[in-house]
C-alpha cells in the first residue's frame, strides 16, 4: 500500500500492525469469556464474537499482503461461522428436549408401576405441564 | 496526487480506528453485564457496527476494485446472519434456563393491558 509516496507505505504498515495487535488482544479476552462463561449460550456468543474479530483480521491481511483471494476466504469464514452457530444451537436444543422427554417418560412409568386410581390423574397432570412447556 | 492519497489514508484510518473502538466497547460490555441475554446486546454491536466501520475503512483505503466488492459482500452477509444467530442463541437460552425467575419475569399481554387500563382510570 502507498508505494511511490514518501512515508505513506510505512504509515500503512504501522496502522495495520497496530490494528492486528489490538485485535489479537481482544481475541484473547474473547477466549477467556468462552472459557469462564457459565452457560452454553455465553460460550456461543463468545465464539460468534471471535468469528467476527477473525474476519476483520483476515480483511486487514488482505490489504497488508495485497492478496485479493484472502477476501474470498473472509466471505467463506463468515458463512461457516454462521453455520456453526446454527448447528450448535440446534444440537443443544435437541439434547435438552430429548433429556426432558426421557425424564417425563420415566416419571410416568413410575406412577404407573405404583398403580392406584390417582396414577391416571398424575399422568394427565404431567402431560398438561409438558404441553405448557412445549409452547415456549 | 500525494495529497489525495494521504487524505484517503487518513479517512480510512479514522474509520478503521472507530471500528476497533467499537470492538473494545463490545468487549467491555460483555465483561460488565451479568446475564447472557444482556451480554448478547453488547456482542451484537460488534457484529454489525464494528465490522461495518472497519471494513468500510479498509474499502476506502483499497479503492474501487473487486476486493472491495468482496469486503462489502461480507458486511452485507453479516447484516442478515447476525440477527438470525442472535435469535437462535436467545431462544436456546430461554428454553433451557432452569432458573429463569432469577433473571427476568414473564408478563402475559392480558395482565399488561389490565395494568394499562387501571393506570388510565386512576
Amino acid at each position: 500500500m502507498g508505494e511511490g509516496i514518501p512515508g505513506l507505505a510505512s504509515a500503512y504498515t504501522v496502522l495495520f500492525t497496530a490494528a492486528l495487535i489490538f485485535l489479537a488482544i481482544l481475541l484473547v479476552f474473547c477466549l477467556i469469556r468462552a472459557i469462564i462463561g457459565p452457560r452454553v449460550a455465553d460460550r456461543l456468543v463468545a465464539v460468534n464474537m471471535m468469528g467476527t474479530i477473525v474476519m476483520v483480521i483476515i480483511a486487514i491481511l488482505t490489504l497488508m499482503l495485497q492478496e485479493g483471494y484472502l477476501a474470498d476466504i473472509c466471505l467463506i469464514y463468515a458463512m461457516i461461522s454462521f453455520l456453526a452457530v446454527i448447528v450448535l444451537t440446534k444440537v443443544y436444543m435437541g439434547v435438552y428436549l430429548e433429556k426432558k422427554e426421557t425424564a417425563g417418560r420415566t416419571a410416568a412409568a413410575q406412577t404407573e408401576a405404583a398403580g392406584g386410581a390417582d396414577a391416571e390423574s398424575m399422568i394427565s397432570d404431567t402431560a398438561g405441564k409438558e404441553k405448557n412447556h412445549g409452547d415456549v | 496526487m500525494a495529497m489525495f492519497e494521504w487524505l484517503r489514508f487518513l479517512i480510512g484510518a479514522l474509520l478503521l480506528v472507530l471500528g476497533l473502538g467499537i470492538f473494545a466497547v463490545e468487549m467491555i460490555g460483555v465483561y460488565r453485564f451479568h446475564y447472557v441475554l444482556n451480554r448478547m446486546h453488547a456482542a451484537a454491536m460488534g457484529d454489525t457496527l464494528g465490522i461495518g466501520f472497519s471494513l468500510v475503512g479498509l474499502i476506502v483505503m483499497n479503492g474501487a476494485n473487486l476486493t472491495s466488492l468482496k469486503l462489502f459482500l461480507v458486511v452485507c452477509f453479516l447484516w442478515f446472519s447476525s440477527p438470525t444467530s442472535s435469535h437462535l442463541i436467545a431462544r436456546l437460552e430461554v428454553t433451557t434456563d432452569p432458573e429463569r425467575e432469577k433473571h427476568y419475569r414473564e408478563v402475559p399481554l392480558e395482565t399488561l393491558e389490565e395494568e394499562l387500563q387501571e393506570g388510565q382510570e386512576a
